[in-house]
């Protein structure tokens, strides 16, 4: 799957999801969901997912969805039980799996293609885990994606998104993106 | 130097409550938790996080790193929660690249208190033998974090007085806990 089709399809159907891009979902995300419920992580490591945790936790009422990234999970890889441990109905978990960090040039991930984040998750204690590997799994998946009972984990296998943060810099810079979100949130 | 003193679990804790009520003014249902606690565990601050479990308007969620406390912490505010961090020096070693990136550079409002494990009653903690002791405060300093010390209950009103200001000044504040609290 090409993750800007698995973008578009989410964009169509997210509704008014909180969504959390991160690395190489950044750029191509922010063109197809230029409004101001959702905020890219670029710049410390692996947060998207923790962020996710954080704002699903204080909007229990309206769906989280992270766009995590294998590179970016490795380096918070305890974040998984950590969502697990506290278990928000309302988050999902997707993991772009391309097994190289793109963005810093295609260096392959530690245990590349050979790690199975679905039996991490599980093993984690993630309420749903599964892997998608075609566009029409994710579209018959998206109900589960987006009304499920989180946490939810999903492995996309995915080949290289035609942009990263490196080739396609600029977007709105994080800081405004946080009080545009913070605003939206508490109106 | 005056010696420091152990500060009582229930005073932070109330000091806590307080802090967060005020925060909420009259917006607080009374099923939710008032705030959270994001915590890595902490020796020094143990009996604070003991005495936290059997809390019921503080909701406390335990963080394998102190870089996902910092993520958790900025989700929570972005919603409008009132959150504190609770870590050890170590673990704000650990946590800089994540302090710089969300709190200073993103310009998120993160409060920390920091237990400074094996701190010496008889010293300036900036004379410590202990490297993570002696390195804490420099390294606030160097980052631009504005940091008080909780040497004893008196200290107490530097929770929330360090907390607005991060909140004032969009970006970290930090109360460094000097001895074990009891």
């Amino acid at each position: 799957m090409k993750p800007e089709d698995v973008l578009r399809i989410i964009a169509d159907a997210r509704g008014t999801a909180i969504c959390i891009p991160t690395m190489t979902t950044s750029p191509a995300w922010r063109t197809l969901a230029p409004n101001d419920l959702s905020i890219a992580c670029v710049g410390f490591m692996g947060g998207a997912s923790t962020l996710g945790l954080g704002l699903a936790l204080g909007c229990p009422s309206r769906r989280v969805i992270v766009f995590d990234g294998d590179g970016s999970l490795c380096m918070q890889l305890g974040s998984l039980p950590t969502i697990a441990g506290v278990a928000p109905r309302n988050l999902s978990h997707l993991l772009f799996k391309n097994n190289v960090y793109h963005t810093s040039g295609a260096q392959t991930t530690p245990g590349g293609e050979g790690v199975d984040w679905v039996m991490i998750a599980k093993g984690a204690g993630y309420r749903d885990a599964f892997a998608v590997s075609t566009l029409d799994q994710l579209r018959q998946r998206l109900p589960t994606i987006l009304e499920g009972e989180g946490p939810i984990f999903v492995e996309l296998h995915t080949g290289l998104s035609e942009k990263t943060p490196m080739t396609d810099r600029g977007g709105v810079p994080f800081p405004q993106q946080v009080e545009t979100l913070r605003q939206r949130l508490s109106a | 130097m005056a010696m420091p003193e152990s500060v009582p679990a229930p005073l932070i804790i109330d000091t806590f409550k307080d802090l967060f009520r005020a925060e909420r003014g009259g917006g607080h249902r009374r099923h939710d938790p008032l705030g959270w606690i994001i915590s890595v565990p902490d020796t020094h601050q143990k009996s604070v996080l003991a005495a936290l479990d059997k809390e019921r308007d503080l909701r406390v969620l335990t963080c394998s790193t102190e870089d996902e406390a910092n993520g958790v912490a900025a989700g929570l505010w972005m919603t409008g929660e009132p959150v504190i961090v609770m870590i050890q020096h170590a673990g704000l070693y650990a946590s800089v690249n994540t302090l710089r990136g969300i709190a200073m550079d993103g310009k998120v409002p993160v409060f920390y208190m920091i237990g400074l494990l094996s701190r010496e009653a008889d010293k300036d903690p900036r004379e410590s033998k202990h490297s993570m002791v002696r390195y804490a405060e420099p390294l606030l300093d160097l980052f631009g974090v504005p940091h008080a010390r909780l040497e004893g209950p008196d200290d107490v009103k530097r929770i929330p007085e360090y907390y607005r200001l991060s909140r004032e000044r969009r970006g970290p504040a930090a109360v460094l806990v000097g001895l074990p609290t009891n």
